[in-house]
């Protein structure tokens, strides 16, 4: 294939006029919902149900519903919050870094991420209150003055979760709202339902698309995107102290900051290609979200796997190098003890298949990419297990060792995650925007002043 | 001075004196409207002068009695407050009763068949916790695991709460004692000379066999049986033939130098336990080395003994007499008989021979023989219950030859108030029984349906008698079969008296009210003598112990003080010294030897052993959940029994963990779950009883598997071993949980962990003498840490562990877990690995599935310095104390569980639900159960983390008691739970910061160490190593 390196490759594809992207995107918000969507929400909504179920029998008898026990204090709870706001990475990377980064191709999925990177932080958000013996008491993790003199630890890594993940939700969900405003009053223009008039009309804030408009509007998201670019990294190099700060071998690591920040946009990637790739066969955006765009995900997948596989590695020669025999243990029995089969998916999922990637065809091939993205998704998830499970189950005294066995509730409450997560991205595909219209418009061709004089 | 009533009619002008104080100027110069003011005092709110007329007509007896019904309406309407308890204070508070305070009782416990003298704690009349009596010669202070767990028997829900009589429907119904004591009467009155049997555990109580006494006069067709499913029997009829006496003596466990237990597990099991074991460890102190003991084990099951043991070597249970032979002919051919003696008839017994056929090391066989020679007159043989009569025959002789008569105790013996029955008395008594001569069967206390071999067929030789009575707390398996079925009270409620050895009485008193409608049996008995059931009165039996005592116990004490002053300080003290002494050792009675067989009798199929449970008895604690969940001390499995084979032998059955299998003994046969046990003998295979029960209540019914079923009336060697058993695998499998991970042992991965990781720090008896200092050396020294220091300036509590001393028993678990009010959670829970004991008993094997060598370590908060636990919680529900302590703040803690991951010795515990609530359907929130928790430590809810708190309640109370009497708090002013509980004092517990205090003895000793020191959390509990007294490779 002969390209033309002299020439960036258009963004959007299919030469399509500014009218006809708005009119795209804006189509599922002005149709009503076929048969399909409800389908679709109804499959989702009762693995919501199925999981709210769950959270139901957990609050009411105790989580002795679930498999924890002695040694594995934390099993599906915390593996499940980890990899929830693993997810959540992707969002803020794209619309942020790849937008202070000036990667035009961002733009197309920018919306659909950051949505989704706000859903993933819900479903994380259940976890760490779900999880607590006494979740009606989840107040106390706050500091608040108390006429006890109660105070929280600061020491905690528990604390330090609270405040990260609340700021990373707050900041992401500021950030793409301030993004939705211009197409908001896009939507109030085109849109002839009164009631729907009154609701743009009120999240447009008055944006009347003047100068003045746009030039605050983007001090405003390149203020923002400066802002969420650290949390992007600080949110789960937190999350990683909730092992690294304890004395556990397997936990204990100082690796594990960019470890988990590896793999959580790696992970996040792969969720955002997986739903991507429905996403713009259904509503028919395949010129605006462009094999292009999934190549370049499937590129960064492939990255961050390494770094992953990288750390998989350091963390066996730290382990063998510290010549401390509860580390090594640890990681032997990662390998070969009663959890190996988790440590072989792991492997197998995160480090070797996503090194099909190198292949340009399978890049560029949606069944393959479907495949591996779901692998890796998979991959991910049993990450956590295995660092949470398979470090708890054997550590210190041989005497005290155990084994985790998920219940019928463990796992019902992580297919109701799942359930949660689509639900709303279901809902958030009929009654918002999936794709910036203004930042897409900007990025097409001729929507630009250039040396090569506009349209060709 | 005018006289001043009312301070009116005081007159400025007569006294113009400046006051000497003032408040303002107004005051200062007199102003007169102030000073008009100033005499009313309460101006604001009185004007006028006080006149009762013109108040409200409300008088103030109709104004509280508004005030009471008005009370009384909010809280008939607001009944939906929480907490229903009424809290009244004492009107008239009893003499001895301080509400908050303990009081300790004297009594005795029945929990061990033989009486175990006690000391019961009350808080507000209600019992609360046991401990051993000091004052008592035998329990010296220390009890047996299900001594310390009866307290929960006490307030068991399940008791009978009103007589039961068996319509013609076959169905109970309730009925009062008068209706059913007046049938029982005449029954008893219209015997006709048929038969009347009263089956009775044994009989230890002077005052009870006088009731049985005064019975049998009355109806003189009466006759009392006696049994025990495990007894001495065997034991004291080899005695009695080879020496005369009538019971085996005591041995001084202390002053052996070596001991060989045959299939003996005496620190393991039985009656005596706790003072065995207290005897053995006083020979295993490492401040006084050059006295350790040695202890040899031959067994063919693996028992605690064994486990404890410096050797050990495996052999089927009915292979033991050819051993002893062996031993004999190869002391007495090497020279070692102390006494003359013709070995002739030895000649077929050869040891080496023997030690080809059962593959037994032969260099542990010459150090036991080397040692038992070397060491003659100061060593013991020792043979367990279960072994035939020619065994011990043949041990007793054994000692004989090796002089060791110095070993049995002349001190103290054991007294057989009324001997067991023999097998002929039971044999005669069913057929009795069938043959329509018995007319009434009294279950005094007993449960022969399910104690009696099978092949007695009680049950349907009871049925053909009129009329049955059962005496008994709870339903069992004779109660059901029963007529008349009569609430006895607990222990705790009840009078009486023991005499089990020679040298003392001791005395048992009530401490609480009966809770049901029970009365105690001895009294009903008398009752029955009356011959009125109106005439029954609470005190009957309690004036009838007097009387006994008055008149046949008290003139033999050569008391100086009248009875009524001996009889209360006697209750008080719980025990009176008496002068009756053990009868001595008679001469050894050669000719008993010829009786011997001098033939070998080859072993065949597999040998069947039938053991005593550790924590259920003989299943008299089926009914307890606490001893129930008590994991097994060698297999650490909870809430089951199981069927224990060796490793080769399982291969050989094709069997592993929990696959079931039938065995065959006879025509009798059971279906049970197999275990493999590390160090069992080959197609050797071993049973605990007492489980099985199929009526004990909620707890008990239907845990484990009834191995009863097994046992014959026809003895080939005793009740509890058969050889020539058959077994087979049926398919099929029943799960059998444990509170520790069952691993393989030959996993090059985790083998011998606990040494690699310095948890189990040990050595031998010659590598400490040769450098003392072998275990300090492995030390890392003082570690360096970033943290800063906390200065304990104050009393700083450690505890220290001494390894050489614990047996692995697990009776300061039990303690724990009544002090601490430890839920029960239930096999299902053990099974995901939720147990709640605070303090557990962790077991290690290393070397061979075969041989293995076992060490074990009692395992708890170790209260960190530098807690891992501490700055994880977000909380801070888990702080330090400036005294050392650990402490969890169950109130602020929202469970994260954080701190129990980041415990490194995983002894925190959580409670994932409220587990009283979860087990049985909140079968432990039943109200009677809230009188047994110790109210000064708080009941934990669902969702909370818990952990040993060095028992903080005690600490707290020795600290308020040092600020009452000023002085200050000492560390021996406190003792833990289990502390208390050790029978082997091998846990100390005490101030680090008080040079003087014994904790430091063994807290800087050369032997001591802390578990995982490379962590540098500081731990505050210290091990101190155990020594093995074997020889090094080069003396072997």
């Amino acid at each position: 294939m002969t390209v033309d390196y002299s020439k960036e490759l258009p963004v959007v594809e299919g030469r399509l006029t500014l009218a006809q992207i708005e009119e795209l995107v804006a189509t599922p918000l002005d149709t009503r919902p076929d048969k399909k969507f409800f389908i679709a929400l109804t499959i989702s909504g009762s693995l919501l149900l199925f999981g709210a179920f769950c959270v139901a029998v957990t609050l009411l008898t105790g989580i002795g519903a679930w498999g924890n026990n002695q040694p594995v204090g934390w099993a599906f709870d915390i593996v499940n919050f980890v990899f929830w706001i693993g997810i959540g990475h992707a969002g803020t990377l794209i619309s942020a870094i790849l937008f202070l980064l000036r990667q035009k191709w961002r733009t197309g999925i920018a919306r659909f991420a950051e949505a989704m990177t706000i859903f993933a932080v819900m479903c994380a958000a259940i976890f760490p209150i779900l999880h607590t013996g006494r979740p009606w008491l989840a107040g106390y993790l706050m500091p608040y003055p108390n006429q006890h003199s109660l105070w929280i630890n600061f020491t905690s890594p528990l604390i330090w979760d609270v405040f990260a993940v609340s700021t990373y939700f707050t900041v992401s969900l500021v950030f793409w709202y301030i993004g939705l405003i211009p197409d908001f009053a896009s939507l109030r223009d085109r849109t002839a339902s009164k009631i729907k008039k009154i609701i743009y009309s009120i999240f447009s804030l008055g944006w009347r698309h003047s100068h003045r408009n746009w030039q605050h509007y983007e001090k405003a998201y390149m203020l923002l995107a400066g802002f969420a670019t650290p949390l992007v990294l600080s949110v789960h190099t937190i999350v990683s102290f909730d092992f690294a700060v304890s004395i556990m071998p397997g936990w204990h690591t100082t690796i594990f900051p960019p470890y988990f920040v590896a793999g959580a946009i790696f992970s996040g990637f792969a969720m955002v290609v997986t739903v991507l790739v429905f996403v713009r066969k259904i509503f028919n955006l395949e010129q605006i979200i462009t094999l292009n765009h999934l190549e370049k995900m499937n590129k960064v997948i492939l990255a961050t796997g390494m770094m992953v596989g990288y750390a998989y590695a350091m963390e066996f020669f730290i382990a063998w190098y510290s010549g401390v025999q509860f580390e090594q243990f640890a990681f032997i029995n990662r390998m070969f003890g009663p959890y190996a089969w988790a440590y072989w998916i792991m492997v197998s999922c995160n480090v070797i298949f996503p090194q099909l990637f190198w292949v340009k065809k399978i890049r560029r091939s949606i069944p393959w990419m479907m495949v591996i993205v779901i692998f890796v998704n998979v991959g991910m998830w049993f990450e956590r297990f295995v660092i949470v499970v398979t470090s708890l189950h054997r550590d210190f005294l041989p005497s005290s060792w155990g084994y985790y066995t998920p219940t019928l509730y463990d796992t019902g409450i992580l297919i109701g995650s799942f359930g949660l997560f689509f639900t709303l991205v279901i809902l958030f595909t009929k009654t918002l925007p999936v794709v910036s219209i203004s930042e897409v418009k900007a990025v097409a061709e001729g929507a630009q002043p250039s040396h090569h004089g506009g349209h060709k | 001075m005018a006289e001043n009533k009312d301070g009116l009619n005081v007159s400025e002008q007569n006294e113009p004196l400046q006051p000497n104080y003032w408040r303002s100027f107004e005051d200062l110069y007199r102003d007169p409207a102030l000073l008009e003011e100033s005499h009313h005092e309460f101006k604001e709110g009185v004007k006028e002068d006080f006149n009762p007329s013109n108040l409200s007509g409300m008088s103030r007896r109709k104004f509280l009695a508004l005030i009471g019904a008005s009370a009384a309406l909010a809280g008939a309407g607001c009944s939906d407050y929480p907490d229903k308890g009424e809290i009244i204070p004492y009107t008239n508070k009893p003499e001895e009763i301080t509400p908050g305070k303990a009081n300790y009782y004297a009594s005795i416990s029945w929990a061990d068949p033989s009486g175990t003298g006690i000391l019961i704690k009350t808080r507000e009349g209600r019992p609360i916790k046991v401990d051993g009596n000091p004052d008592h010669p035998v329990s010296k202070g220390k009890v047996s695991a299900q001594t310390q767990a009866h307290i929960m028997n006490l307030y068991d829900p399940e008791r009978l709460d009103s007589p039961l009589e068996k319509t013609t429907r076959g169905l109970f119904t309730k009925s009062s004692w008068q209706n059913v004591n007046n049938k029982i009467i005449s029954a008893l009155n219209n015997i006709n000379g048929k038969e009347i049997a009263i089956i009775s555990h044994k009989v230890q109580s002077p005052a009870t066999k006088k009731v049985f006494d005064e019975f049998i006069s009355k109806y003189p067709s009466a006759k009392v049986y006696s049994y025990e499913l495990f007894n001495s029997q065997i034991r004291n009829s080899a005695w009695n033939k080879c020496y005369g006496g009538e019971s085996f003596p005591l041995i001084k466990w202390n002053k052996a130098k070596v001991i060989l237990a045959l299939e003996a597990d005496f620190l393991g099991v039985g009656e005596d336990k706790v003072e065995n074991a207290r005897l053995f460890t006083e020979a295993r102190n490492v401040t006084d080395i050059k006295n350790f003991s040695r202890l040899y084990s031959v067994e063919g099951n693996y028992s605690l003994t064994g486990m404890n043991a410096d050797y050990r070597l495996r052999l089927r249970p009915d292979a033991q007499y050819e051993f002893v032979m062996c031993l004999l002919n190869e002391i007495i051919k090497k020279g070692g008989s102390r006494i003359n003696f013709d070995a002739q008839i030895f000649n077929n017994f050869r040891l080496t021979n023997f030690a080809e056929k059962y593959s037994l090391d032969a260099k542990t066989l010459n150090v036991l023989i080397a040692d038992l020679i070397k060491h003659n007159g100061e060593s013991i043989i020792y043979a367990g219950n279960s072994l035939s009569e020619n065994v011990h025959i043949a041990v007793n002789l054994l000692n004989e030859v090796l002089g060791n008569r110095e070993m049995y105790s002349q001190e103290s013996a054991k007294v057989d108030l009324l001997p067991l029955s023999a097998n002929e008395d039971w044999g005669s008594l069913i057929s009795s029984m069938n043959g329509g001569r018995v007319g009434i069967v009294i279950h005094f206390g007993s449960n022969p349906a399910y104690h009696l071999p099978a092949d007695y067929e009680y049950a349907s030789a009871v049925s053909k008698v009129p009329v049955v009575i059962s005496l008994v707390s709870k339903e069992n398996e004779s109660s059901v079969i029963s007529d008349y079925v009569l609430p006895d009270t607990h222990d705790f409620e009840s009078w009486g008296d023991c005499k089990n050895r020679t040298g003392f009485y001791a005395l048992q008193q009530p401490v609480i009210a009966p809770l049901f409608n029970a009365r105690q049996k001895e009294a009903v008995l008398l009752n029955w003598i009356n011959g009125n059931a109106d005439s029954f009165d609470e005190k009957i039996y309690h004036q009838f112990l007097m009387n006994n005592w008055e008149q046949n116990i008290y003139p033999g004490l050569r008391s100086k003080i009248k009875f009524k002053q001996f009889w209360y300080g006697a209750l008080h003290d719980g025990v009176v010294k008496s002068f009756d002494s053990p009868t001595g050792i008679g001469t050894f009675n050669a000719s008993v030897v010829q009786s011997l067989p001098v033939s070998i009798s080859e072993t065949r199929g597999y040998a069947l052993l039938l053991n005593e449970s550790p924590f259920i008895g003989d299943g008299r604690h089926a009914h307890n959940g606490w001893l129930q969940e008590m994991p097994h001390p060698v297999s650490k499995i909870s809430w089951d029994n199981y069927a224990a084979v060796s490793e080769s032998t399982a291969i050989e059955l094709g069997v592993k963990n929990n696959d079931m299998i039938e065995i065959k003994n006879g025509s009798r046969s059971l279906k049970i779950a197999v275990f493999v046990q590390p160090g069992m003998a080959d197609k050797t295979i071993a049973i605990d009883l007492g489980y099985g029960r199929s009526a004990a209540g909620t707890i008990g019914t239907g845990i484990g598997f009834n191995a009863n079923l097994l046992m014959s009336k026809n003895i080939q060697f005793s009740p509890w071993l058969y050889s020539s058993v058959s077994v087979s695998k049926t398919g099929g499998s029943y799960k059998l949980v444990s509170t520790q991970d069952h691993h393989k042992f030959d996993d090059d991965m985790i083998q011998d962990l606990h040494y690699k990781r310095d948890i189990i720090q040990e050595g031998t008896i010659e590598q400490y003498l040769q450098n003392p200092k072998f275990i300090k050396e492995k030390h890392h020294g003082p570690l360096k840490s970033l943290n800063p220091f906390y200065d304990y300036t104050g009393v700083k509590w450690a505890m220290s562990i001494d390894l050489n001393k614990c047996t692995g028993c697990a009776e300061c678990v039990v303690a724990c877990n009544v002090e601490n009010n430890i839920p029960v959670v239930g096999k299902e829970q053990i099974d995901k690995g939720r147990e709640m004991m605070w303090l557990r008993i962790d077991r290690y094997y290393s070397g061979s599935p075969d041989n293995p060598k076992t060490s074990v370590q009692p395992m708890l908060c170790q209260h960190c310095d530098h807690a891992p636990c501490e700055n994880v919680c977000p909380v801070v529900a888990t702080t330090h104390s400036p005294d050392g302590l650990n402490q969890m703040v169950y109130n602020r803690c929202v469970g994260t569980r954080y701190c129990s991951n980041n415990c490194p010795y995983k002894v925190r515990r959580f409670n994932y639900f409220n587990f009283r609530d979860y087990f049985k359907n909140g079968y432990q929130e039943n109200s009677i159960f809230a009188l047994l928790h110790n109210p000064e430590v708080t009941v934990r809810s669902r969702g909370v983390m818990e952990k040993c708190t060095f028992c903080i309640q005690r600490i707290m109370e020795a600290r308020e008691d040092s600020i009452r009497e000023n002085k200050p708090l000492k560390g021996s002013d406190v003792t833990t739970a289990c502390q208390d509980a050790c029978g082997t004092n091998a846990i100390k517990f005490g101030d680090m910061n008080d040079q003087d205090d014994q904790i430091n003895i063994y807290r800087n000793h050369e032997l001591g160490y802390v578990v995982l020191e490379e962590l540098n959390i500081r731990p505050n509990v210290t091990y101190i190593a155990k020594l093995r007294n074997i020889h090094t490779e080069e003396a072997l």
